[in-house]
């Protein structure tokens, strides 16, 4: 119980007291150990727990083929997929660069091999050629998956008249060579599923945004009403629309509001006639200026919204956020709460 | 009838007090879990939070005396990407049909992806996170939702032990104070505007 209760306490305690001190102690150590030691000793210990991860996801995927469960055939992609990761980071260097120093022989029979590997017309390729020399080694930019490849190209080259070598990429440095075995993963399969993922949520904002906007009460039009004037206010089209236009679209809807209150036609009519003609008398006198008056034109309205009802909103619950943590780390630091060790 | 429960508690690791807040909320489920003898399934993105989820479901399940219904294998690691976590969960989703599912903790623009994939299964979803601006996305497709804080306090507020309770109730002052600070700065600096007040808010709240 000592070392499973007291000691990650302790340990909470006094790391977290430390951490905490460390913004407001000008203690050049302490400093250090806040910005530096502590996230770097968080980031080792993570990268040795990655190996109980990779290990309960291997048990896991293979339980499921072993017992053939439902989706069964997504598990064998799974370690498919964990094995090729593996293998091209750990084991297959993945990254061998051909690197032409010298060319002996003739240009034009170098230029057609070369031509062929870095897929350059022949012409282009010729002027490429003319300029290798010792000194100025030309180097195939894309490197090659295994070390065979290279050198059959090295042959090739070399039978046409050149004199070329390969370079291996360093071992950690090839997870970031373009054109490597792990880089090309990661850039054709990875990347792309990824995106794929990503683009999904335009989907899935357009089916949670139907649900937000459906006109159920108020609050959900006031919703509907706000998400329209932002969405039109920060397009171009919505700088084309008049402000008197807005007011006249607001004279109905005082009109509709009228005849829901009151349920009388004449105040409806008096309503929308009412709101209407002013609205006319208004824009004849003021020579109907597009963005006048300002707060009934949508790039102002939008900004008006976006500024002051959202941000105030936004800070609200930003506070509440800044507090709970502070009052959650506390707990924490002073060991009263311990349920995140199971107690 | 019979349906798990899936247990969704962030995407980072336990450096996010969010995280850590998730955990603690997972430890009361799965005392609810153990209790009505009904699955849980937690996946999770990181490897030390897969620990300490295990070791908060481990002790919820002796407590209720179920050690026998608890599994390591409950809580499981998917993978540290956040679109690939998302769609290793969402799979998990669509497969096994959950009766609840529950985010508790820090999210991304992930969040959407799976709260609209449990709402497309008719889950019932709860979900608490204090990242401002997934909020909106779990209001919009979860049933119910913990709004920043009340994520923090839903622990505090489920163990019912007073010293927890208490900390709420400290935050609940706490806000009282910003709110009324907030409320003096803005009629001060109305009457100084108004010429009623020769000293300004803003001159008292600058660091000369």
């Amino acid at each position: 119980m000592f070392w499973k209760r007291q000691v990650p306490i302790a340990i909470a305690a006094i790391i977290g007291f430390i951490t905490l001190f460390g913004w407001f102690v000008d203690e050049p150590h302490i400093e250090s150990f806040v910005n530096d030691d502590a996230t770097q000793w968080y980031d080792i210990l993570a990268s040795f727990a990655i190996f109980l991860g990779a290990l309960n996801l291997l048990k896991l995927q293979g339980q499921k083929i072993i017992k053939q469960q439902k989706g069964w055939f997504y598990s064998v992609l799974a370690i498919l997929g964990f094995t090729f990761s593996f293998i091209a980071g750990f084991i297959m260097l993945g990254a061998y660069t051909v690197e032409v120093t010298e060319v002996v022989g003739s240009e034009t029979a170098v230029a057609d091999v070369l031509a062929e590997e870095i897929h350059m017309d022949a012409e282009a390729t010729g002027n490429i050629v003319r300029l290798i020399s010792p000194e100025e080694p030309y180097p195939i930019e894309s490197p090659y998956f295994t070390r065979k490849g290279a050198e059959k190209v090295v042959s090739a080259l070399t039978a046409s008249g050149a004199r070329a070598e390969v370079q291996p990429a360093d071992w950690g440095g090839h997870l970031s060579t373009r054109g490597s075995l792990f880089n090309w993963m990661f850039r054709f399969i990875f990347t792309p599923l990824s995106a794929t993922m990503f683009a999904l949520l335009a989907f899935f904002v357009a089916s949670a945004s139907y649900r937000a906007f459906r006109i159920r009460n108020f609050e959900a039009t006031l919703l509907l009403v706000s998400g329209i004037i932002i969405m039109l206010g920060r397009v171009p089209i919505g700088g084309r629309i008049s402000s008197w236009f807005i007011m006249y679209i607001i004279a109905l809807a005082l009109g509709a509001g009228a005849n829901t209150w009151f349920k009388n036609r004449v105040v409806t009519l008096a309503t929308v006639g009412g709101g209407l003609l002013v609205v006319t008398i208004a824009g004849f006198i003021t020579g109907w200026p597009i963005d006048q008056p300002a707060i009934f034109y949508l790039p102002v309205l939008q900004d008006w919204i976006y500024n002051y009802p959202n941000v105030a909103g936004a800070r609200a619950i930003m506070i509440g956020i800044g507090l709970g943590i502070f009052a959650t780390s506390i707990k924490y630091i002073l060991g009263i709460e311990r349920s995140y060790i199971g107690e | 009838m019979g349906k798990p429960v899936l247990y969704v508690p962030g995407i980072m690791d336990m450096d996010q007090v969010e995280t850590v807040a998730g955990v603690i909320v997972l430890g009361h489920v799965a005392k609810m879990t153990a209790r009505y003898e009904t699955s849980l399934n937690v996946p999770v993105s990181r490897a030390i939070v897969m620990k300490s989820a295990r070791e908060s479901c481990r002790e919820s399940y002796l407590l209720e005396g179920r050690p026998d219904l608890f599994h390591d294998d409950m809580v499981h690691y998917l993978t540290d990407d956040q679109f690939a976590y998302a769609a290793g969960v969402n799979g998990i989703m669509l497969r096994e049909e959950p009766a609840a599912c529950l985010y508790m903790g820090k999210f991304y623009a992930e969040s959407l992806l799976l709260a609209e994939t449990g709402n497309s299964i008719g889950a019932i979803q709860i979900a608490g996170t204090a990242s401002p601006a997934q909020i909106p996305f779990f209001v919009t497709a979860c049933d119910y939702t913990l709004i920043g804080e009340e994520f923090f306090a839903a622990s505090a507020y489920l163990s019912s032990e007073p010293e927890l309770i208490g900390g709420v109730y400290g935050q609940d002052l706490l806000k009282i104070g910003v709110v009324s600070a907030i409320g003096i700065s803005v009629l001060w600096r109305l009457f100084f505007d108004l010429g009623w007040l020769s000293y300004s808010v803003l001159d008292f709240l600058t660091i000369q």
